[in-house]
């Protein structure tokens, strides 16, 4: 809400700070450093290659929505791949960034909402991290001749920043509750891994046969975003209308509940921690 | 302090209550903050905790305070009301200016990052801006002594380092009130000095200060005005000195009443050790530290005892009060050769006094029966400080027919709030003459709000 937002500029040389200080720690001490954020990425995108590219039979995935012969699955793979691991590891970091720095938060006086976004935050820099890896990929597919990227990648971005207010929304809420209620994380832990599977990531929505089925994996708050990733990076398609205004929903809402939520509980949460 | 100067701390009826986090109260918790904002609200009084309950008081600009009081008593939930941590329960709390809090100093460091960086998070989080921490940066470098170690992470800090640093950062936030904990105990000598100091600066300066301590005489020697807290509810604010001699009689008077307390227990555990020995015919006592205590034939017996003041049993009295150690024996067989005994010691063993009927020159006639033999003394001495009593009856030739040791303690407390150091307290007067001028201690009176 506004209030919210006006803090956050307030405290926009904090939030950097705390963000700084969370990448720091993370590569403090370690030869390779930031580098190591490159790895898991290239590691999924050269396993996803192997498997789907040469050890399975048909090697091609499902195919629909002009999956085929014409695109390669793994590129579509991590297309919707990277994407989700910064929204699970965002949700996952967010919740329990207030009850993990219960310690700092009874002692220092700041403002603790910056928390769960600073793990936003640095989570989407290692997406971004990542990022010339996904798109290396995807123009080493269209030099060999597939028919991803296009000037419609630009778009990227606007997803990135409405998934951005989609995840700091949802973890200002679910922090603040976490630390009243310690089950929040073993709920979302597990809510996660079947959103996992409710988002077209590994498959494209087009090859479920039921209605039903599709009816549930729209109501997956990831899924417009995953296809969203999918239609700018790996199709080139402009995304629909109808997909941008979901999308623009679904961040307004839960960033109005989340901080709604946060701002109930906040005087709670420093004594609760 | 003249016409009326504008506060940096107000508080008005200020309460704070924590809601007992038992298991099982983990939903109707997450309800209660979600509905109404709070996690105390319409409690019912065994689920809550009261740590402050209703405390008004006003610190002015520029102003000193103190707050004293013992563990659990609400200093460090006013801290962090002060602080801005927690909000109160109910009341009225208003806090002019910038606060810094040396609570936990070093509380947002990062044991991976390097003292550093952690000095410009710190700062941040304090409410620095990167360029005002650039600025201060030399200073709080200098101020904490580290230099050389800015580059280690901080793990590797002792925590002496630690505070150290948490300390530098913290004052060097130019606060308007300065909001100080149990910090100064932490750093070395040199280090508490260089803080006092620094305390003293922000005092001169105009800045306030907000001290909450167990070292009464910081406290006395630091503040203006001093607020005793007493399990959640003021005693009274008013002079140091006054509110600190008025708690350290609430102090002493509480360990008499544990004193007697003690004795009346081991008077009972004594009267179950006679049943045991009945069926133990002339074996050892089984329990070590009883046999440590207490040892003699047992010819004749100690039975009870009593320390009496100004007539009452007490065990908590004011220096130079008069006092009577009272025993009683039970001898069981008629006795010729015995003699009275008493000694005072320190719990840490010097012995301070110590006589018997023997050095006393009587001569033993005859025990028989219950008996008592009482000690007068018309002013004891002792300086403050907690001291026990042995009691003996024993041969002249020193073989005991029972020897206690420990039978009791007792607290005593000095009068005129001299704290002179040692066992004994001598009447003494301080006289000057010549270029030395001092000012005379102002009388201590009774805590009144």
């Amino acid at each position: 809400m506004a209030g919210n937002l006006t803090r956050l500029t307030q405290h926009r040389g904090l939030l950097a700070t705390l963000v700084r200080r969370e990448l720091a720690a993370r590569y403090r001490g370690s030869a390779l450093g930031f580098l190591w954020s490159l790895v898991n990425p290239l590691l999924l995108l050269g396993v996803f290659t192997l498997v789907f590219g040469y050890l399975l039979p048909g090697g091609r995935g499902p195919s629909g929505r002009g999956l085929g012969a014409t695109h390669p699955y793994v590129l579509f793979l991590v297309a919707g791949l990277f994407p989700w691991t910064w929204a699970s590891s965002s949700l996952l970091e967010g919740t329990m960034s207030l009850s993990a720095n219960s310690a700092l938060i009874r002692k220092a006086v700041f403002p603790i909402g910056l928390l769960p976004l600073v793990a936003v935050l640095s989570n989407l820099l290692h997406f971004l991290l990542a990022m010339p890896i996904l798109l290396g990929a995807l123009v080493a597919g269209r030099l060999l001749g597939f028919p991803v990227l296009s000037w419609q990648s630009l778009w990227v971005p606007l997803v990135i920043a409405l998934e951005l207010v989609l995840l700091a929304g949802t973890v200002l809420g679910l922090a603040a509750l976490n630390v009243h209620f310690k089950d929040v994380r073993d709920l979302l832990a597990n809510a996660l891994q079947l959103l996992f599977f409710l988002a077209p990531i590994l498959y494209s929505a087009d090859n479920i046969p039921w209605p039903w089925a599709r009816r549930l994996i729209l109501l997956n708050p990831f899924t417009p975003f995953t296809e969203a990733f999918q239609d700018l990076l790996f199709f080139g398609v402009p995304v629909a209308w109808g997909a941008w205004l979901h999308m623009t929903l679904l961040a307004l809402v839960a960033w109005v509940a989340g901080s709604w939520l946060f701002r109930r509980l906040e005087d709670t949460v420093v004594e609760a921690a | 302090m003249t016409d009326a100067p504008p506060h940096a701390i107000e508080a008005e009826q200020l309460t704070k209550r924590y809601r007992r986090m038992a298991a099982g109260f983990r939903l109707r918790t997450l309800k209660s903050a979600l509905l109404e904002g709070t996690l105390t609200r319409g409690l019912r009084p065994e689920e809550a905790i009261v740590a402050l309950d209703s405390v008004s008081f006003t610190v002015g600009r520029g102003e000193a305070f103190g707050v004293i009081g013992a563990n659990g008593s609400g200093k460090s939930t006013l801290l962090k009301l002060v602080a801005g941590l927690f909000k109160p329960t109910s009341g009225r709390l208003a806090v002019a200016g910038r606060v810094a809090a040396l609570i936990e100093l070093g509380a947002g460091f990062h044991p991976e990052i390097s003292g550093r960086e952690n000095v410009y998070i710190n700062g941040a989080m304090l409410g620095l801006n990167r360029r005002e921490i650039d600025q201060r940066y030399d200073r709080i470098v200098e101020f904490s002594g580290l230099e050389g170690f800015l580059e280690e992470p901080v793990k590797n800090y002792s925590s002496g380092m630690y505070v150290r640093l948490g300390f530098a950062v913290a004052v060097h936030t130019d606060p308007d009130v300065l909001l100080v904990d149990e910090v100064l105990s932490v750093g070395d000598e040199e280090f508490a000095h260089r803080c006092l100091r620094r305390i003293q600066e922000h005092l001169v300066s105009g800045g306030t200060l907000l001290v909450v301590s167990h070292s009464l005489d910081l406290v006395e020697s630091l503040c203006d005005r001093v607020l005793w807290l007493d399990r959640g509810r003021s005693r009274g604010i008013g002079e140091p000195r006054r509110m600190i001699d008025a708690y350290r009689q609430q102090v002493a008077a509480a360990e008499g009443e544990k004193h007697l307390a003690e004795k009346d227990a081991r008077a009972a555990e004594a009267a179950a050790g006679e049943l045991a020995e009945g069926v133990t015919v002339g074996g050892e006592p089984a329990d070590g530290e009883a046999e440590v205590l207490r040892w003699g034939s047992r010819q004749a017996e100690i039975v009870g005892f009593r320390l009496l003041v100004d007539g009452a049993e007490r065990y908590e009295l004011e220096s130079g009060a008069e006092v009577t150690i009272e025993v009683e024996v039970v001898a069981r067989e008629v006795l010729e050769d015995f003699v009275f005994g008493v000694a005072i010691s320190t719990p840490r063993g010097i012995e301070c006094w110590g006589t018997n009927t023997d050095l006393g020159g009587f001569v033993s006639q005859r025990l028989e029966g219950k008996a008592r033999a009482s000690v007068g003394c018309r002013s004891l001495r002792l300086a403050a400080g907690e001291y026990e009593v042995d009691l003996a009856v024993h041969s002249r030739n020193g073989s005991p027919y029972d020897y206690r040791r420990r039978c009791f303690r007792f607290t005593v407390t000095s009068r005129s709030g001299d704290r002179g150091v040692g066992v004994y307290a001598p009447e003494h007067r301080w006289t000057f003459a010549g270029g030395a001028r001092l000012k005379a201690p102002t009388p201590p009176g009774t805590a009144s709000g």
